[in-house]
């Protein structure tokens, strides 16, 4: 029986970077692992899935079948209910950020952009419990937005959800990045890790007004 | 009356009545200019706009200005509003030289901005012979750079918008009618406050005369016929075209230019400036003088502050001349009045019963 | 996933690399002297990781400027006795085909593996070509790995097979493989490339009609092989049921469907390692015992064709046998049968359709109220970045022609700028087609001025582009009084495939410094006028655009500004909305920077009323300052 991870966002946010993260801590861990990810329009603001699949003895294919996801990590909340939808069944666990990232037919005014609270209540009741809260805030407070992708690493680590420990996390953190990158992707991961143990900070608790 | 973008294209874009004054641009980013030709470059979307709104081509209720600009209605049907008719010229000579006539108008401007009346102009740049383009100055020298006519719609109002951006107020306008018109227009515009302060900051607006002006396809006729020479000057008589060029004068019938006339301009109701605050212009009886028109309490104290400081001398208007301009300007009236008859709620002229038949029944030859 | 783990000299250890990567390491492992590839999706990253460690390892790796040269250059080093690895995208096999079809006719020395990455579903394509198709019209061996660790074991074998045939050998590898990350086992790391090339006075590799004789008996050659090759293999009961036959990922697909449904003992599954030529004896062994063969591959029914051809010749042996797949509409993927991607589930629905057994996996009205509030919401459009430069040169375009109002027709090519069609680029773009493709086609129109077409022509094409493929197309503009205008949309990289160098940008894929060909020089000897411009002065760019859609002849422009993610990694200036000066919907603009200009950085504040720049997003490139008509952002340099 296979973990079926996916973390979802939008093309830019760094979730091929999460991905790989994870799945080379799976494998540090001994685990045998199963990447599936599109790039190419990634980083052109289209919705963008990374399947990540963990077992002890299997390989599998890169993409997880429909309604068999046990772990869904959102960097947006809507890209988060419409994996949701997809991949997840009533057991699935979800771990999401509560920062929006419009879409250009929400820019536009074409489309109206529901509450992320609604979106959040909507991924509660068809899941078996969602961490949500605003991983982009916890980011800009460690140096930079970007660095929302460990944050939100650093919350699917401490939600301890897949057989991996955070020192292993940490330890391949530091052997893939170099420089200024990796500091602030420690302490992002960091803060990722402390808000799901000890609960987000005030200002990350919530959607963006 | 209200009206959006599409309604500017149906009635002023699309049947070439677009006097190319360049208020309505920047004021939005979907108007565009190229060669003197306002153009739509996207549909925003609004049913209103201020496009509409403040285009001098867009339907405008002639007596409403009157009292909104002057405060009552007015007693020359023809003239429009005016405190005195004079004949007015720069005493600096290399003033009165650099213009076109008297230097009147580039005096009035150097005068206000070396005194800080007013911190920027909006005027219109470009050597003879070459399609002129908006400009913006801050200081007289700069102003005296753009003296002389210009025969082609620059968008000089552009430079309004540019102004407000820059911070800079009060400013001055100097333009054709047309864009004294719009300018009054903004002016009086509800709700533009809000977001268009360059109109709450024209401290005065000084009025071109202007019976038309060409399309810029003319540069490349003029180009044409002066070839390698520089052109120094380009003047017109009743009869010619006049090119002073450093290899001398050349002449062309005016025949040959009525051509490249703005069709707009064969529609304009208004050749010297009604709205203005002074209006100026030339007059081949004395070449050295300018025709001046007071027509607000502004104009009048600005005039009679040039006055004291010197920078201005004027003579009075001779009598026998007032009937040929009043002629001219009413004929001109006429026949938009005619022309824009046909053009039914597209019509920009707004006028009551009274106002046409005061303009048709009294001078009427 | 990283270059450590391609670089790692442990035998014997497990990592995480991706197809992509483990094709790289089998390269490596085979000890190959030389490399070549022209930027393609979904296989660019092969190259840029043997190109990093060309240097350490002792090999030579270039960006060529297109993939018929780059396969002539590696065919070239097989000659003379290196080891080559060619790598393309489908559409690259395209254009390298004439001279693929000819190096299987005239042989080649030192193993020499082309790899052609197909992009089923059309992920970062335009087409979703399955180039096995055109493997076979070259008469190659094509062999399709499923799986990362696959793709490296194949890479190596393949060298091997090549030396052995004495000809190019094709992996065909799939997305899903390329991008796809899992445990690599790795070999052995050879010292670097052995001996000296050399090519022999008396060596002949000819291009000849008599030689095709040749070419066939290495394709039986090679079919003798692939009869017990390891990595053509059955799985399942000795007399199953339903057999599946399929290659590539659909492997691995097949086997958790297999799984899912619980069909084991009825239903066996036969990988194809070698897809081409078949393993006819193997097959038809298995195909004797089972009474349905469904096939389970991507794009287009290759294996269904072929073996059903197979199945043709041996009716009495296998018969009764009903054959069903992509062309039976039973395999359909998220595009619909027999069109595109497949995954999982599209085997499940197959299988269980084929066995008869009922499949859920969840209840059919999971999340039919959360449903509603998602198909409010259209997916997410792709569009060009916050800070693209093409986002500038679209708007100047669009205002360019709109002011030139003759109706001028936007031709379109293949890069990031492709998305010029979309929303992001104001739906500008005509026509899109191949590499080079657009200005080709303006070449065409412009000469139909003397039927009395009178429309200005407007070619779009990037910088990497114009070098692959729109040079011969110009030459022919200038050599045939073509009239139209060029525009090079130059951002200084190959940006849509992850920013690898070209000729313009003066470095190589070993990162040495050499003078750059920059496209006015290009074009400039080619007698053609070039106008170079900033994008980012968009009502600048608006002017030089108008005047030249009024010049006659063949016109170059170069819109030029590096790629915003490459500048913001050196320089991202805030950029903000100063709220006093943004007049919200009281402004005549209606929303224009958020709404109509579309940069993803530019957002509506609904709770103020105002615009607002998205700081997570915005790549500091401060065009929306200008265009904005009230002048309310502020572009605001930091450090």
């Amino acid at each position: 029986m296979a973990h079926n991870l996916i973390i979802t966002g939008v093309g830019g946010q760094g979730t091929v970077l999460a991905s790989q993260v994870v799945a080379t801590a799976a494998v540090e861990s001994g685990l045998l692992v199963a990447v599936g990810e599109t790039f190419g329009a990634s980083q052109r603001g289209g919705s963008v899935m990374s399947h990540v699949r963990v077992s002890r003895d299997r390989r599998y294919g890169p993409l997880i079948p429909r309604g068999r996801a046990t772990i869904i990590v959102g960097f947006e909340p809507l890209e988060t209910l419409r994996v949701l939808l997809n991949y997840g069944n009533p057991s699935t666990r979800v771990i999401m950020n509560l920062r929006p990232n419009y879409p250009p037919g929400v820019l536009s005014g074409a489309d109206v952009y529901p509450e992320p609270q609604t979106l959040e209540e909507a991924v509660r009741s068809i899941s078996a419990g969602v961490f949500a809260f605003n991983a982009t805030e916890i980011a800009i407070r460690a140096g930079n937005p970007v660095a929302a992708n460990m944050v939100m690493t650093g919350a699917l680590a401490g939600s301890e959800l897949l057989p991996i420990t955070v020192p292993t996390y940490e330890k391949v953190i530091e052997e893939l990045f170099t420089g200024p990158v990796r500091q602030l992707n420690l302490e992002a991961f960091r803060a990722g890790v402390r808000a799901v143990r000890e609960g987000p900070p005030a200002e990350a608790a919530r959607a963006p007004a | 009356m209200s009206g959006g973008p599409d309604d500017l294209a149906r009635k002023v874009l699309q049947p070439g009545q677009c006097a190319g004054c360049g208020l309505c641009l920047d004021l939005c980013p979907y108007l565009q200019v190229v060669e003197e030709k306002v153009v739509m470059i996207h549909p925003c979307g609004l049913k209103e706009g201020d496009c509409y709104r403040v285009c001098p081509r867009t339907p405008t209720d002639w007596e409403d200005m009157d009292r909104s600009v002057f405060g009552a209605a007015r007693a020359d049907h023809v003239l429009g509003h005016h405190r005195e008719i004079l004949f007015a010229r720069a005493t600096a000579p290399e003033i009165a030289a650099a213009g076109q006539y008297g230097g009147v108008v580039s005096a009035l401007i150097a005068f206000a901005l070396g005194r800080g009346e007013v911190r920027g102009a909006v005027l219109t740049a470009g050597a003879p012979g070459e399609m002129p383009r908006p400009a913006l100055a801050e200081n007289p020298e700069e102003a005296l750079a753009c003296a002389g006519s210009k025969y082609s719609a620059a968008p000089s109002l552009r430079a309004l918008h540019e102004a407000a951006r820059r911070g800079l107020e009060p400013v001055a306008v100097v333009g054709r009618p047309c864009q004294v018109l719009a300018v009054r227009k903004l002016q009086r515009a509800r709700g533009l406050e809000a977001h268009h302060l360059a109109g709450r900051k024209v401290a005065w607006v000084t009025g071109l005369f202007c019976f038309w002006a060409l399309d810029p396809a003319f540069y490349a006729f003029l180009r044409a016929k002066t070839g390698d020479a520089r052109i120094l000057r380009v003047d017109f008589s009743p009869d010619s075209l006049l090119v002073h060029t450093d290899r001398g004068l050349l002449s062309e019938p005016v025949d040959k230019v009525r051509g490249f006339v703005r069709p707009a301009c064969r529609e304009c109701f208004d050749p010297t400036s009604e709205f203005a605050d002074v209006a100026v212009g030339s007059t081949e009886y004395d070449e050295a003088w300018n025709t001046l028109v007071v027509r607000s309490e502004r104009g009048e104290a600005l005039l009679r502050a040039a006055r004291e400081a010197g920078v201005i001398e004027v003579k009075p208007y001779p009598p026998e001349r007032l009937p040929l301009l009043r002629t001219a300007v009413l004929n001109k009236k006429l026949r938009t009045l005619e022309a824009q008859a046909a053009r039914g709620e597209s019509s920009h002229l707004q006028l009551s019963e009274g106002y046409r038949r005061a303009l048709t029944g009294r001078d009427q030859p | 996933m990283s270059i450590l783990g391609v670089r790692l000299d442990e035998p014997g250890r497990s990592v995480l690399l991706t197809g992509n990567e483990a094709v790289a390491r089998g390269a490596l492992e085979a000890g190959i002297g030389y490399a070549s590839s022209y930027p393609g999706s979904p296989s660019a990253e092969v190259l840029g990781v043997l190109a990093e460690l060309a240097g350490e390892r002792g090999f030579y790796a270039e960006w060529s400027v297109n993939e018929k040269v780059a396969l002539e250059g590696a065919a070239a080093a097989s000659f003379a006795g290196l080891r080559a690895i060619c790598v393309m995208k489908a559409d690259g096999l395209n254009v390298a085909l004439d001279t693929l079809t000819a190096l299987s006719e005239s042989g080649t020395k030192a193993g020499l593996v082309v790899v052609v990455s197909d992009d089923p579903g059309g992920h970062s394509s335009v087409k979703e070509e399955d180039s096995r198709y055109l493997g076979k019209v070259a008469h190659l061996v094509i062999l399709e790995p499923a799986d990362p660790q696959e793709a490296r074991d194949m890479t190596v074998a393949a060298f091997g097979l090549s030396e052995q045939l004495r000809a190019p050998v094709m992996l065909r590898c799939v997305t899903r493989v390329c991008h796809a990350g899992g445990n690599v086992v790795l070999g052995a790391l050879p010292p670097g490339p052995a001996g000296r090339p050399h090519f022999g006075r008396q060596e002949r590799y000819i291009t000849f009609v008599a030689f095709h004789g040749l070419q066939e008996q290495r394709l039986a050659q090679a079919r003798a092989i692939g009869e017990n090759w390891p990595f053509n293999a059955y799985l399942g009961p000795p007399e199953p049921e339903i057999l599946v036959i399929t290659a590539g990922p659909g492997f691995l697909y097949a086997r958790e469907a297999v799984e899912v449904l619980g069909l084991g003992d009825r239903v066996g599954i036969l990988k194809l390692g070698m897809s081409w030529p078949l393993p006819e004896k193997f097959l038809l062994r298995h195909l004797k015992s089972a009474s349905k063969v469904l096939f389970v591959e991507e794009v287009e029914p290759f294996h269904e064709e072929n073996v059903g051809y197979l199945v043709a010749c041996h009716l009495e042996e296998v018969h009764p046998l009903a054959i069903y797949g992509k062309k039976s509409r039973h395999v359909a993927g998220p595009q619909g049968p027999g069109l595109g991607e497949i995954d999982v589930d599209a085997v499940i629905r197959a299988l269980a359709a084929l066995a008869g057994v009922p499949h859920e996996t969840r209840s059919s009205d999971y999340g039919r109220e959360a449903r509603q509030l998602v198909k409010k919401m259209p997916d997410r459009e792709l569009g060009f970045c916050a800070g693209c430069p093409h986002r500038a040169s679209f708007w100047a375009l669009k205002t360019a022609i709109a002011l030139d109002g003759r109706e001028a027709v936007v031709l379109g090519d293949i890069g990031c700028y492709t998305l010029g069609l979309t929303r992001s680029g104001y739906f500008l773009m005509q026509t899109v087609h191949a590499m080079g493709s657009g200005v080709g086609i303006a070449d065409g129109l412009g000469k139909l001025g003397r039927f009395g077409f009178d429309q200005p022509v407007i070619a779009l094409v990037g910088d990497s582009t114009f070098y692959h493929a729109a040079v011969p197309a110009l030459i022919n503009a200038r050599y045939n009084r073509s009239r139209f205008l060029l525009v090079v949309l130059d951002n200084e990289t190959t940006a849509m495939t992850g920013h690898q160098p070209h000729p313009g940008m003066g470095v190589t894929a070993l990162g040495e410094k050499v003078p750059a060909l920059s496209v006015e020089e290009v074009a400039g000897a080619l007698g053609v006028p070039v106008t170079v411009h900033d994008p980012y002065d968009v009502r600048g760019t608006v002017e030089v655009v108008y005047r030249l859609l009024r010049q006659d002849g063949v016109r170059v422009l170069v819109l030029r500004r590096t790629c915003a993610l490459v500048s913001a990694r050196e320089r991202k200036p805030r950029v903000y909305v100063d709220p006093e000066r943004c007049v919200g919907d009281a402004c005549g603009c209606h929303r224009f920077c958020s709404r109509v200009f579309g940069c993803p950085a530019s957002i509506w504040d609904a709770a103020r009323g105002r615009a607002k720049v998205d700081e997570a997003v915005c790549n500091g490139c401060g065009v929306c300052a200008t265009l904005c008509p009230q002048g309310a952002i502020v572009v605001e340099e930091v450090g």
